[in-house]
């Protein structure tokens, strides 16, 4: 674009007032489309740097679970007998990443080994071990940094032999992070007396573990197994619900929100939680209006993917059936009878009426964890099809839903 | 009438929901997101070891044997982040050096210590390959220095001027010419000879003479 804009400034002929025209006309759009282009490549680099951030998290976290192992291998294994001063002579990142990642990496391997002294590496500052040095010799000057240049650091009056120089390497292979990490002793033959190899796909599932407390792969992978055996087949959910009936025409609507507490037990069907069962009793009570009691059962099926997930929250659908009493007042709105001013007083005054039908729930359940969970659903109450001071909130002719509810639970 | 459509609305959501986890491009993944996963075949037995929260445990009875199990894996980086040659090497990297250096050290007298160089035409990608290499050998119990034999000036301004195939066997023989590298030495180089190709190669020096590996 650049150069279009030069071609036409180094035009030289005096053109006329319709060429001359022309030439305003198309300045003006290569201007209007070098302002896009410049925008939409604002866009892009805004993009890509978002995308770089995204990255650079996701690998900061595996980057630092493989140091993690790398030094915990280090407490169980020192690589040497007595403490030994390491230069962190280099710590590379993956190509196409920048330094910021790099001086991260360095302060958690610093402060790891800080807190883990038995490992038997004791970091060592040599600024000369990782600047550029020039050495001139019999065979030549040779420019390069002092780790690769131990004659260098050696006639620098740096006591090279005494010395070790370890370099992280960070690479991406595909999906994986691999660290390669090896020693070498700043002696002229520059020999490698450590190295390993460690990578995210053959090592356990990333953990963040604490500085103070390391874990090895093995340890860390029981802990996993642990909290997931840990969440049982069985559990004991204790929700607390409101139900809300549509109210009928022509009658005194007495259709108030029912509070219901449940308890029960779920049972997963297979290990992965897609299926499960669950069986509850429920009490509700108003004062001088009502109370209920309610048996139910559900079986819910995972909506969002083949297993729960211990980091985001699970989606069930599920179909149900309930039993359901109502002894006083308020069960009037459900016989199949108008109820009426009077009827109500007489339900106050003497025996306290009562009702009992059944439902038919379909609804959705978010869970975190398998602990905590947000329901909500339709019921289908065919008996009440005959009460007039109940209404239907969705009537799909065949199946109609009389009650809508919502509930929290906690399972134990 | 409501009712009956509804139902045939709602009766592809478990269809739809499964298929959520398909890595294959469809409705819930593009074809750019597809080509972001890296995917392996793993038996159930396998993948149950290393997923145990996603793939169940083989059971004790099972008629129609162990489920098949791919498990994909996003990429840290999309296929075009970075060059699609130094990709296409660097996301192999640890398989193909371990191929070579097996290769080159199943060749070599034992008791030599083994130095390692790439030649690769972006740096920072060949040291990488380098350390690799170094790494490799280490791991596989040789005696392996992180110096690196070089030419002077005059040799490399000659070589570099010649065709590979000439041109590395030239610049071991300089090596030891030179001294730079004695007869307990064996040199480990890993390269690509064509600027368009994908695949590592790789000779050793050993006294003096040179000997492709791939």
């Amino acid at each position: 674009m650049h150069r279009r804009h030069l071609a036409v400034d180094s035009v030289t002929l005096r053109p006329s007032l319709s060429v001359r025209l022309l030439l305003f006309i198309l300045m003006s759009v290569s201007a209007a489309a070098a302002a896009a282009d410049s925008s939409l490549e604002q866009a892009q680099t805004a993009q890509l740097e978002s995308l770089r951030k995204e990255v650079a998290g996701q690998l900061q976290l595996q980057a630092y679970d493989l140091v993690d192992e790398l030094v915990y291998g280090w407490t169980e294994r020192p690589p040497f007998v007595v403490d030994t001063p390491v230069v962190l002579a280099d710590v590379s990142v993956p190509v196409g990443f920048g330094s910021g990642l790099q001086a991260l990496i360095e302060n958690h391997f610093a402060s790891l080994l800080i807190k883990n002294s038995h490992s038997h590496v004791i970091l060592s500052h040599c600024p000369q071990c990782t600047s550029v040095v020039v050495h001139s010799g019999p065979k030549g000057t040779v420019v390069s940094r002092g780790a690769d240049a131990p004659e260098a650091l050696a006639s620098a009056g740096i006591a090279s032999g005494s010395r070790r120089a370890l370099f992280l390497d960070f690479e991406i292979e595909g999906s994986a992070l691999v660290l390669r990490a090896r020693i070498t002793s700043l002696e002229p033959t520059l020999p490698i007396v450590y190295a390993r190899t460690l990578t995210t796909s053959t090592s356990s599932a990333a953990l963040l573990r604490s500085e103070d407390h390391l874990k090895s792969a093995e340890e860390a992978r029981k802990e996993y197994l642990d909290l997931l055996q840990g969440k049982g087949a069985l559990q004991v959910p204790l929700r607390l619900g409101i139900r809300s009936y549509a109210a009928g025409d022509g009658a005194v609507s007495l259709a108030v929100p029912f509070v219901w507490i449940q308890l029960g037990v779920e049972v997963a069907l297979s290990q992965s939680r897609a299926w499960t069962a669950a069986a509850s009793v429920g009490f509700s009570w108003a004062p001088s209006t009502h109370q209920g009691y309610l048996a139910n059962a559900r079986f819910s099926r995972l909506l969002t993917g083949q297993t729960t997930s211990l980091s985001h929250p699970d989606l069930y659908a599920f179909l149900g059936a309930s039993a359901i009493e109502v002894r006083g007042p308020d069960a009037l709105a459900f016989q199949p009878k108008t109820a009426t001013t009077e009827n109500i007083l007489a339900a106050v005054r003497g025996t306290p009426p009562e009702m009992m039908f059944a439902s038919f729930e379909v609804g959705l359940t978010l869970k975190v964890k398998n602990r905590i969970g947000v329901s909500v659903y339709l019921e289908d109450s065919p008996a009440l099809n005959q009460a007039p001071s109940i209404g239907k909130i969705i009537d799909l002719g065949v199946v109609q839903f009389h009650s809508f509810g919502a509930e929290v639970s906690v399972c134990f | 009438m409501a009712f009956y459509l509804l139902t045939l609305l709602l009766l592809p959501l478990p269809t739809f929901a499964v298929r959520a986890n398909d890595p294959a491009p469809g409705v819930w993944q593009s074809r750019t997101d597809a080509r972001g996963m890296d995917c392996v075949n793993l038996g159930q037995a396998l993948a149950h070891e290393r997923y145990p929260a996603e793939i169940p445990d083989l059971p004790a009875r099972r008629l129609d044997g162990p489920a098949n199990t791919l498990v994909c894996t996003r990429r840290f980086l999309p296929p075009d982040e970075r060059r699609p040659r130094d990709e296409a090497i660097l996301s192999q990297l640890g398989a193909s050096v371990l191929e070579l250096t097996q290769a080159a050290t199943a060749l070599a007298p034992p008791g030599l210590t083994w130095h390692a160089d790439a030649f690769y035409p972006d740096e920072q990608v060949g040291q990488k390959i380098a350390v690799a290499a170094r790494m490799a050998l280490a791991e596989t119990g040789h005696v392996v220095s992180d110096r690196v034999p070089l030419l002077t000036g005059g040799d490399i301004a000659v070589i570099g001027r010649m065709a590979p195939q000439d041109g590395y066997p030239l610049a071991c023989s300089r090596y030891y010419a030179e001294q730079v590298m004695g007869m307990k030495d064996a040199f480990l180089g890993v390269m690509i000879l064509d600027g368009r190709e994908t695949q590592l190669h790789a000779g050793t020096c050993i006294a003096g003479t040179w000997r492709w590996i791939r």
